[in-house]
């Protein structure tokens, strides 16, 4: 019954890093419009960051947040600046992220090696201590990056609705053409978000160097989760895809400790298929941008 | 049989000919033992590139699954080899049906939704390989993470030696290959998927059989990758779930077929060779690690630039594309830049492609510049038109 409640625990934890790496993906895909493979890499690269300016300066890899965090604002925005001199369609950009994506692993491999890393336990303090309450450990890398995606969907869903520019996102998600004749100018909607969505993404790869250890095959095994939680989540619905991340965390740690290892992918394979067949818009609809 | 079809089977014919002599050529002539290897290596790509666009390139349904398919093929062989004891030649047949049932039974659950959109099912497609792979990785009775050694496979004898048997295996599953890729672009199979490409609705609007035409398009890719990756176990000797599984086979189909032109069933073929030679020389040159990185960027580059892919604008403008590719060939022979066969080759591939992929536009100008009249040139209005913007 413990080693349960354990599974259960740990997959509403780790439901949240799933959540926190699917973000960006989802708001890019509803909002903009672009299926960023990107990401994938975007979030190793930041926990190979990490990594490095932890190791480099001898400093808590949690502070390494104010330079990695901005950068990679820079490098979503230049992105979409790019996007926008080419003029990409959904089906395009499948194609392009995907070669950008090719090229940050290689360049990633290339710098770092294939070796397995890890930041030392010296330098980090939070990838070994854990809050007990009763038998259920909380391990507090984990922690804080659920309170992250707790923040960030809930955040991210009160500006898409309360603010300004949460409304010309919408209004661009919507149509383009209609926001840009009532005064929004679709350009630096799309390259803000697409900034804030990789933000997102550093996020995750901070928490990911943190909490494991990094290696470069790492970005490819995340594609069935996130695109999983992506789709279960609905596209653009922050909120949806920190649900849909708990859902698909729970289930395939349960799966995982009550049938064994193998099963865990099963698992999320079988919900991918299943959101697929009955709730292809996304659990919560509602909120939905696009 | 009408003339061009008639064409086109004689020149298949010359093609295998040729190719199926080339071992004993080679022996004959004393040439590099590797030129066989590197065959057999473009072979597979041909091979992996035509029977994906059969699907993407036909149907329009962009597919990552492409590793998920080669992967079925490779560890079927490898685990009824390996850990059965079967003969391998008996059990090729079964890599080829194993990957066309995965492929059918994941058509069966993607096709009968209406509202899977084409960019639902290609990440659908990414996923199921990494589940495979996570699947294959744990699982025991498969592979378990230990890996499974094929080397010391034994080969029929009427095979030849291992580089022949390869050779000879690839060479006979390309052709099959190539062949359903041609024979189904011209069939009324090929106009259905053609009409679903360009939109489904009318095409089922207008009584093609959507759902069956889709699923006969999936099969046959996944059937003739499972096959292929079948003969491929031998070459790669020791299996792992990281080698099989990995991204490589998904990107070089899709480079491939993106750069030789999806419409045709030639354009794989011709990206194959052209990818597969300019990868092969990279590595040798030891530019193994930047090699991806150039494939990387070549996707983006082709993505972005060309729309019809290098051959079609290569039979429009054969005479250029010949006069390119035997001077560039003539020129380094003669200068004796490299000895070796392939680089020469490689030059004159890399040359003409290039050449091929400067846009159209300026196509045109050259054209009018020269006066217009040229075989296939614009009107000659529209050839003053441009001379007077240029000017």
């Amino acid at each position: 019954m413990d080693l349960i409640s354990q599974g259960v625990v740990s997959g509403v934890l780790v439901g949240g890093l799933y959540a926190l790496m699917s973000l960006g993906l989802s708001l890019s895909w509803g909002a903009l419009k672009i299926i960023n493979l990107a990401h994938f890499s975007f979030i190793l690269l930041s926990a190979y960051f990490v990594y490095q300016l932890t190791l480099s300066y001898q400093i808590d890899p949690l502070v390494t947040m104010v330079l990695v965090v901005p950068l990679f604002f820079g490098i979503g925005a230049l992105m979409q600046v790019f996007f926008h001199m080419v003029k990409v369609d959904e089906f395009k950009s499948l194609i392009i992220t995907f070669g950008i994506f090719i090229i940050l692993q290689s360049l990633i491999r290339t710098i770092w090696s294939a070796d397995f890393r890890r930041i030392g336990s010296e330098l980090n303090p939070y990838a070994t201590e854990s809050i007990h309450i009763g038998a259920v450990a909380f391990p507090v890398s984990q922690l804080v990056a659920f309170a992250a995606a707790v923040l960030i969907a809930v955040g991210m869903s009160l500006l898409l609705s309360r603010t300004y520019f949460g409304k010309a996102v919408r209004a661009v998600a919507q149509d383009r053409e209609m926001a840009r004749a009532f005064g929004v100018d679709p350009r630096r909607v799309a390259v803000i978000l697409s900034g804030l969505t990789t933000c997102f993404s550093a996020l995750a790869g901070l928490f990911v160097a943190v909490g494991q250890t990094i290696f470069p095959g790492l970005a490819v095994s995340w594609f069935g989760i996130v695109f999983s939680v992506v789709i279960l989540g609905g596209l653009g619905n922050t909120v949806g895809t920190l649900t849909a991340g708990v859902i698909v965390g729970v289930a395939s740690n349960t799966a995982a400790v009550t049938w064994g290892p193998l099963s865990a992918p099963l698992v999320t394979f079988l919900i991918l298929i299943a959101a697929l067949l009955f709730r292809p818009e996304g659990l919560l609809t509602r909120r939905s941008v696009a | 049989m009408t003339g061009s079809r008639l064409r086109t089977l004689i020149g298949f014919g010359a093609v295998a000919l040729t190719l199926g002599f080339f071992p004993a050529l080679q022996e004959a002539l004393d040439l590099p033992r590797f030129l066989v290897i590197f065959l057999f290596t473009t072979m597979f790509w041909v091979s992996q590139a035509s029977s994906w666009n059969i699907l993407t390139g036909f149907a329009g349904y962009f597919s990552f699954g492409q590793g998920a398919w080669y992967g079925i093929g490779v560890y079927t062989v490898s685990v009824l080899v390996g850990k059965h004891g079967w003969p391998f030649v008996a059990a090729l047949p079964f890599a080829g049906l194993a990957a066309g049932a995965a492929g059918l039974l994941l058509g069966v659950v993607v096709f009968r939704l209406r509202r899977l959109s084409g960019e639902i099912f290609a990440l659908t497609t990414l996923a199921v390989a990494f589940v495979l792979a996570a699947v294959a990785r744990l699982s025991p009775a498969i592979d378990g993470g230990t890996g499974i050694f094929m080397t010391g496979t034994p080969i029929p004898e009427f095979l030849g030696d291992f580089s022949t048997a390869m050779y000879r295996l690839t060479l006979v599953f390309a052709l099959l290959t190539v062949l359903a890729a041609y024979l189904i672009h011209d069939s009324r199979l090929g106009w259905g998927l053609f009409a679903i490409r360009d939109d489904e609705q009318v095409a089922d609007g207008l009584g093609v059989p959507v759902f069956r035409y889709k699923m006969a398009a999936l099969g046959a890719n996944a059937f003739f990758a499972g096959l292929m990756g079948g003969v491929w176990s031998l070459q790669l000797g020791f299996v792992t779930v990281d080698d099989v599984f990995n991204i490589r086979v998904p990107l070089f189909v899709i480079l491939m077929s993106v750069l030789g032109g999806m419409s045709h069933w030639m354009g794989p073929v011709l990206g194959a060779v052209i990818i597969t030679t300019l990868s092969d020389r990279l590595n040798s040159a030891g530019l193994a690690d930047v090699s991806q990185i150039i494939i990387g960027a070549l996707l983006v580059v082709l993505a972005l630039a060309v729309r019809e892919g290098v051959y079609l604008r290569m039979r429009d403008r054969w005479v250029t594309t010949a006069a390119i590719f035997f001077g560039v060939l003539a020129l380094v022979t003669v200068l004796d830049i490299n000895s070796s066969l392939i680089s020469d080759f490689a030059y004159a591939i890399v040359a003409t492609t290039v050449a091929m992929l400067v846009p159209s536009g300026v196509w045109e100008r050259v054209r009018a510049a020269r006066g217009g009249n040229g075989r296939g040139g614009p009107p000659d209005i529209l050839a003053e038109d441009l001379t007077e913007a240029n000017t």
